[in-house]
């Protein structure tokens, strides 16, 4: 659970309006301009290269190690291991010290960052020069980046301009190519008098001994042409088994962190070249490489989070993530940012510096959609989340929330209590507009609908099913959501699916999916809820198991089999549920469709698509295909219809502040469309969007595409 | 800036030659990165297509490290009697003053615009990091369409060289309010000169 500090630190970050800006800006220029920068090329098989390659490094790490410490050696290059960050640091200092070594510059390395490298050079009385416009910028000013690959994201021109007088004690105005400018000059002669050069590598091709390094720059060059002895700093997952294995991170890393084609440069370096030497003679450089490990073999053995040897550091998880493009990269806290950020911080740095940050990631499976080393980055994050609850447990009130919702009966009774004693705050609408004290920031910028009167439990058993010519049999699970909140929903579905010739069965021992108690970290409350719906929903007896909400869909596909994994009682039916579980407009797909039909009456409808049902099931053109084919409906599509809408579950109780302005932004994208009406096939978004719309009092309604279904094809 | 104007040495296409639409996507993709680019018949030409385009652009000093085309085209001395004060040693102390960098490169790569240094000689990377402006000559012949392919090319050397780079435009940064902002550290202009000719002497 987030600490006070640590929401302190979140309310800082969203009241500077500079950072909200930069953020904002980067944020949608880079998702289209990275799509147009893969035009051509097939990003799929492109990671798939990358995650084999990398893989394959990873899981033959001695193999690798040796074979390029082999080849590296061979060609007159020194390397060093270093099992620790300060093994490291001593074997550069030692090495300094040795040479009589005055002036340092280094291009960028997030390796010396996380063991502060610098630090340790500048107690020996050395002088060490960033030499990366961003990183060196951030020196001035001593701050830490905020972004791994532009890390002086966060700072405007005018800030830099003051930096920059600061240090020079001369005026800086805020012109940019001015400023670049004296940047050139000022570090140009920190390159003609460095003894040292130290960067960092993204490559290191254990074949031929060569390292790789991408920028647009050009200090990395220079950095491995001027000074007479040069140093790479290279965490071990930077292996590459071969040479032209290098072919398919080229193609990625720059596409995917900067949405370039390739970077202005790529350096490779094997074994010493010759240099000048202070007495202008002409001869080989001492090139000294430092394979650093500290902590990353752990991060490896750990089954959890072996994945991470796949990234190759491209920060496009940064890019797209809906929490970092609110609240930037010094929140997290450490060198490391964003979601690889607090997974590399928990192992690189310290397990409890991870502890806060995690809690930022909304679990919208964004980044995994794009990483090019396929690492489901949300995934490992909520191994994090759950170890930690593991280990310390949950909050008093998260765990009393959950041992409720885990328990059915008395969750149930309280929520037909709630219906009724929910009216002072309704009003006599279906949403609640303000909550008292605390609560306040839950309705702040969108209202929460009322439970209910009768929940679909109750309406259920009065629906009659008139199926002719039976084709199967189609058990029915609800959610909390559909059967507390929005019943109409569920009548949608099984008047849908009797269309189609299945009946219907409703379990009435079914409860909460046990999402929240999933994402929150909370494992024996998750396989409480897991048992106790696979029991209720008997899959064995039925055709298939739908549901109309794709969170709860996921929870019985994917969750139910990892938490009952290894169990003989009930892995087994954990599969058979997994088999036979698809979501709404998943099922109807596979069953053929509808055909034309409809009210003809028009309806321009836009469709916002659920984090979990596109990106942890694919499905997305299929409630478009449900929509287009009914008469009278218009279907427009809104800019970023696959963003998440911030509801995100427990999140939006969590980081109500982080959550309001992201549903701002995916209202603003719905206004623009001009629709009557917003699809959506998850409760939980329907619930938030219809909060922030009635906030604003838009006339736009949000209904589930079963809703919208019943409504226009119903007799 | 001026931009290239000298189009009459700019060569013009002819079907028939193979590197053809690799010379025009090539061409592209180095615009794209806001490289400049120019084509010409005979090592000769470079010096035609040089001086008039130093004049014009206020370059009155240039480093050259020899190569198969320089001496093809006599580049130094031509320059030279151009009025252009030319520097070919002791360049740690001369390339970071000079107005150009003249060099050959070895291969060009279609697909990304890069030009793909062989930089053993440390004269020779000096001279494409430091000065404003880096003149890069490559052999037309020698472009190749793919990155996959000059990953094999370089690897298929004796052994791989102990500089590799890979070029592609000028210098730039987009670190201050991601502006993009060229030439930070390296050359602020870049151009590749490809020669059609094939010239192998001394290689």
């Amino acid at each position: 659970m987030a600490d006070k500090e640590f929401k302190g630190k979140i309310e800082q970050a969203l009241d500077n309006s500079t950072l909200r800006g930069a953020l904002g800006r980067f944020g949608e220029f880079y998702e289209k301009a990275r799509e147009q920068v893969y035009e051509g090329y097939d990003f799929q098989t492109l990671r798939d290269q990358v995650a084999e390659v990398k893989s394959y490094a990873a899981s033959h790490l001695d193999e690798m190690l040796d074979q390029f410490e082999r080849a590296a050696t061979a060609r007159g290059a020194k390397v060093f291991r270093a099992e620790t960050g300060e093994d490291a640091n001593r074997y550069i200092s030692e090495l300094a010290l040795k040479h009589k070594v005055k002036s340092i510059v280094k291009s960028k390395s997030m390796a010396s960052e996380e063991i502060h490298l610098n630090d340790a050079l500048a107690a020996k009385g050395m002088d060490v020069q960033e030499t990366d416009l961003g990183e060196w910028i951030l020196q001035l000013c001593h701050q830490t980046p905020s972004h791994m690959v532009m890390p002086a994201l966060h700072m405007t021109k005018e800030q830099v301009a003051d930096v920059f007088t600061d240090h020079l004690g001369r005026i800086n105005d805020p012109d940019i190519a001015a400023l670049v400018k004296t940047a050139r000059s000022e570090l140009r002669s920190k390159f003609l008098e460095a003894d040292m050069g130290i960067s960092g590598a993204n490559m290191a091709i254990a074949e031929t001994g060569t390292l790789m390094v991408v920028t647009n720059e050009g200090n990395a060059r220079l950095t491995a042409t001027l000074p007479r002895i040069h140093v790479f700093l290279v965490g071990v997952e930077k292996m590459v088994p071969k040479f032209e294995d290098a072919g398919c991170i080229l193609q990625t890393l720059p596409r995917n962190a900067t949405a370039q084609a390739i970077t202005s440069y790529v350096t490779m370096v094997t074994g010493p070249t010759p240099v000048y030497m202070p007495d202008g003679t002409i001869q080989d450089k001492e090139l000294h490489i430092v394979l650093m490990d500290n902590g990353r073999r752990k991060m490896y053995a750990d089954d959890k989070f072996k994945k991470t040897f796949q990234c190759i550091r491209c920060a496009s998880c940064l890019n797209v993530c809906p929490a970092y493009q609110l609240v930037g990269g010094h929140v997290y806290g450490h060198i490391y940012t964003g979601g690889i950020g607090t997974i590399l911080t928990a192992f690189l740095n310290e397990e409890k510096f991870a502890e806060n940050p995690q809690n930022l990631c909304l679990q919208c499976g964004k980044c995994a959609e794009i990483c090019p080393g396929r690492l489901d980055i949300p995934e490992m994050i909520l191994e994090l989340r759950t170890r930690f609850a593991e280990k310390k447990g949950l909050p008093f009130t998260q765990k009393f929330a959950l041992d409720i919702v885990a328990n059915r009966r008395l969750f149930h009774s309280l929520l037909r209590v709630a219906s009724l004693a929910q009216k002072p705050l309704t009003k006599g609408q279906p949403v609640i507009r303000h909550l008292p004290m605390f609560l306040s920031g839950l309705t702040e910028k969108r209202s929460l609908p009322a439970i209910a009167p009768v929940p679909f439990r109750d309406i259920f058993k009065d629906i009659p099913q008139n199926v002719k010519d039976v084709k199967g049999t189609v058990a029915f699970y609800a959610g909390c959501l559909v059967d507390f909140v929005y019943p109409k929903i569920g009548e949608g579905v099984i008047a849908v699916l009797n269309d189609k010739g299945y009946k219907v069965v409703f379990a009435e021992g079914q409860s909460c999916c046990g999402a929240p108690a999933v994402y929150m970290g909370d494992k024996p409350n998750a396989k409480k809820s897991a048992m106790l719906n696979i029991e209720a929903l008997k899959a064995e007896s039925v055709d298939y198991v739908v549901s109309a909400c794709p969170t709860c869909t996921h929870a019985l596909k994917d969750s139910y089999p990892a938490l009952l994994a290894g169990d003989p009682a009930w892995e087994e039916r954990a599969a058979v549920l997994s088999r036979k579980a698809l979501d709404f407009s998943k099922l109807l797909a596979n069953l053929g469709g509808l055909p034309e039909g409809g009210d003809g009456r028009p309806l321009k409808v836009t469709y916002h698509d659920s984090c979990h049902l596109k990106r942890k099931m694919g499905v997305y053109l299929e409630p478009r295909a449900h929509l287009s084919r009914t008469a009278g409906i218009e279907l427009v599509e809104m800019n970023e219809s696959d963003h998440c809408c911030g509801f995100a579950g427990s999140y939006s109780i969590k980081f109500p502040q982080i959550s309001a302005p992201i549903l701002e932004k995916k209202i603003k994208n719905i206004e623009a469309t001009g629709a009557d009406v917003v699809a959506v096939d998850c409760p939980g978004c329907l619930m938030q969007i219809s909060g922030g719309l009635d906030q604003v009092n838009s006339p736009i309604k949000v209904k589930h595409t079963a809703e919208i279904l019943l409504e226009k094809r119903g007799d | 800036m001026l931009r290239l104007t000298c189009k009459e040495w700019v060569h013009v296409p002819n079907q028939e030659e193979r590197p053809e639409s690799l010379y025009e996507g090539f061409q592209k993709k180095l615009t794209a990165m806001a490289g400049e680019c120019v084509r010409v018949r005979k090592a000769a030409d470079i010096a035609a297509f040089l001086i008039p385009f130093f004049q014009e652009n206020k370059i009155r000093t240039a480093g050259l490290v020899e190569s198969p085309l320089t001496r093809a085209g006599r580049l130094l001395e031509r320059l030279r009697e151009a009025g252009i004060e030319m520097t070919t040693d002791n360049l740690r102390q001369a390339a970071p003053s000079v107005g150009a960098g003249i060099t050959q490169l070895k291969w060009g790569i279609a697909e990304l615009g890069t030009l793909v240094q062989i930089g053993t000689d440390v004269d020779q990377r000096l001279l494409a990091m430091l000065p404003p402006l880096h003149v890069a000559l490559v052999q037309t012949s020698e472009l190749v369409p793919t990155l996959a392919e000059a990953l094999k090319l370089i690897h298929s050397l004796p052994q791989i060289p102990g500089f590799v780079g890979f070029i592609t435009g000028p210098s730039r940064t987009a670190d201050i309010e991601r502006v993009l902002t060229i030439g930070v550290h390296g050359p602020g202009r870049f151009l590749a000169v490809f020669v059609d000719e094939d010239v192998r002497e001394g290689e």
